[in-house]
């Protein structure tokens, strides 16, 4: 018996306005285990501009149905809109509500009591550096608080399974090394917690995940990318040693994978 | 940049002191040109504030002003109510045609309308209710169905992956999420009516109203007392103005952060 799943995506086909967007694709993220210290799973979905990422991401979600294929979660049973945590790419927050009221909404929704949805925004708010923030209104925020406003909102309800779609976008050195800090930290505050990333940052992604997923389509005899896409390559990060070690990402071997996926972003 | 360029230089922001400094000169430019109007039969400020003294104090403008108020609170009311049903039916797609004819007749002009809805209201006071809501529904079904359009769909989403419900989604994100443009919309329209108010009062004039009395006036060429009437329902209808401004700020105070200064 393999390790445990904690999202099989299996067989998913989707297509879209007569084009085959995604083809038999399948994709497995495990249960990462270390007997010293609570491990959740980080992976990143990489893939070229336009290769169906966010189409999968919305599969995942439960917000589109695939004409074929099923999304099972960690209980094995199939995932649902509500069940799965999404941070979009533009951070959406209700613009009507504080943050604070941001976060109080999401419990409301999630069946938390009101003092029960008080106490857990006040210690998301603390925990995410926002405490000084909670009554502004999420115009009054810069994009990284937006950020961390819009993660927090996710986890009101204790879900285990976050989709980001494209989080290092537009950040500096410095919030991108922030971010990445952050997701590591949600990650890894529940053995079940599972982050998948959707974004075409090579480097960002390696650095943070512990599994990348190519997403692509197949080459043609002249090399030209063409038909539907499915995942192209599965990269363990535990098992080649780049995975939870700090300065990783200044190895040789790290500088190799990340020319190594480059070339493949090409051929995809 | 110094002050003066900043007044002439296009994009410029301005604070409120030079504002207001501005709105002055209009004010007093507006008030010279009054005083040295060539046209001899334009009423002069002194004239014009004498017969508002008398309309006011002689012959009833005060009732006559609240009958107008009366009207337009009252056509507003159903304009709110009939309209914000409508646009927030937008999102269930049986209504959409319905919705989409409604803010098509926004081109009939209201005077072909005082026919047909006068055999429907019997006239009076029903009569002038339904042209004033019916002129002013058009409008705002129209501005406000858009806004309810052009929510984007991640916004539904947003709160679909929260496991809110659909009636939960509408009420966060079409009816909260525009409430600060409903009000913004809201204060067009009651421009619009407010606008139409003269014509609709003179319809039918046994209920009063400053339209009703504008008309009389107009009737007798007495002009100082039309302006005088004019000059009440321009100051009202700022005032109203104002106070809607006011009301989205104190409800929806998001609406205000989001409007950027250049």
């Amino acid at each position: 018996m393999g390790p445990a799943l904690v999202l099989e995506v299996r067989d998913v086909s989707l297509t879209l306005g007569g084009n085959h967007i995604l083809h038999n694709l399948d994709m497995q993220i495990v249960n990462r285990v270390r007997s010293d210290k609570t491990t959740g799973q980080i992976a990143a979905l990489l893939g070229p501009s336009g290769v169906g990422k966010t189409r999968l991401l919305r599969i995942i979600a439960g917000l589109d149905k695939p004409d074929a294929g099923t999304v099972i979660g960690h209980d094995g049973k199939s995932l649902a809109a509500g069940e799965v945590g999404v941070v979009f790419q533009h951070y959406p927050l209700l613009r009507h509500r504080t943050v604070r009221g941001n976060l109080e909404t999401a419990g409301h929704m999630n069946g938390l009591s009101a003092k029960e949805t008080k106490d857990k925004a006040s210690e998301l708010l603390e925990r995410f550096g926002l405490a000084a923030r909670g009554e502004l209104y999420p115009v009054q925020l810069s994009g990284g608080q937006r950020q961390r406003a819009a993660i927090a909102q996710q986890l009101m309800k204790h879900k285990t399974m976050l989709l980001l779609d494209e989080p290092f976008s537009g950040l500096d050195p410095a919030a991108l090394k922030e971010v990445i800090r952050l997701l590591v930290e949600v990650a890894h505050m529940h053995e079940l917690n599972t982050l998948l990333i959707i974004t075409h940052d090579i480097r960002a992604a390696l650095v943070a995940s512990d599994t990348v997923f190519l997403l692509g389509r197949q080459p043609d005899a002249a090399g030209k990318p063409t038909g539907p896409a499915r995942v192209q390559r599965m990269i363990d990060l535990v098992a080649l040693g780049l995975a939870w070690q700090s300065g990783a990402e200044n190895t040789p071997e790290f500088a190799r994978l990340e020319r190594d996926i480059k070339d493949d972003f090409r051929a995809l | 940049m110094t002050h003066a360029r900043r007044l002439f230089w296009p994009n410029r922001a301005i604070d409120k002191a030079m504002l207001l400094g501005v709105t002055g000169f209009w004010v007093a430019l507006a008030f010279i040109v009054w005083l040295a109007s060539p046209w001899a039969s334009l009423p002069g400020p002194g004239e014009v504030f004498g017969a508002l003294r008398s309309l006011w104090w002689e012959h009833g403008m005060g009732p006559e002003l609240f009958t107008t108020l009366g009207l337009i609170g009252h056509a507003l009311f159903l304009t709110v109510v009939i309209s914000l049903l409508l646009s927030y039916a937008t999102v269930i797609n049986f209504f959409r045609p319905l919705v989409a004819a409604v803010s098509k007749l926004r081109f009939l002009g209201l005077t072909g309308l005082v026919a047909p809805f006068t055999l429907m209201t019997g006239g009076g006071y029903d009569l002038k209710i339904a042209l004033l809501t019916f002129g002013m529904t058009t409008f705002f079904v129209t501005a406000m169905a858009q806004v309810v359009e052009e929510i984007p769909r991640e916004q539904f989403d947003h709160l679909r992956v929260m496991g809110a419900s659909e009636t939960r989604i509408l009420w966060e994100v079409v009816v909260l999420g525009t409430l600060d443009k409903a009000l913004d919309i809201l204060r067009q329209n009651l421009a619009i009516g407010w606008a139409m108010i003269t014509m609709v009062e003179g319809i039918s004039r046994a209920e009063g109203g400053l339209g009703a009395m504008i008309l009389n006036q107009n009737k007798h060429f007495k002009l100082a007392e039309v302006f005088a009437i004019l000059f009440v329902i321009l100051a009202v209808g700022l005032v109203l103005d104002y106070l809607m401004a006011l009301f989205t700020r104190l409800v929806c105070p998001h609406s205000v952060l989001e409007r950027v200064k250049r």
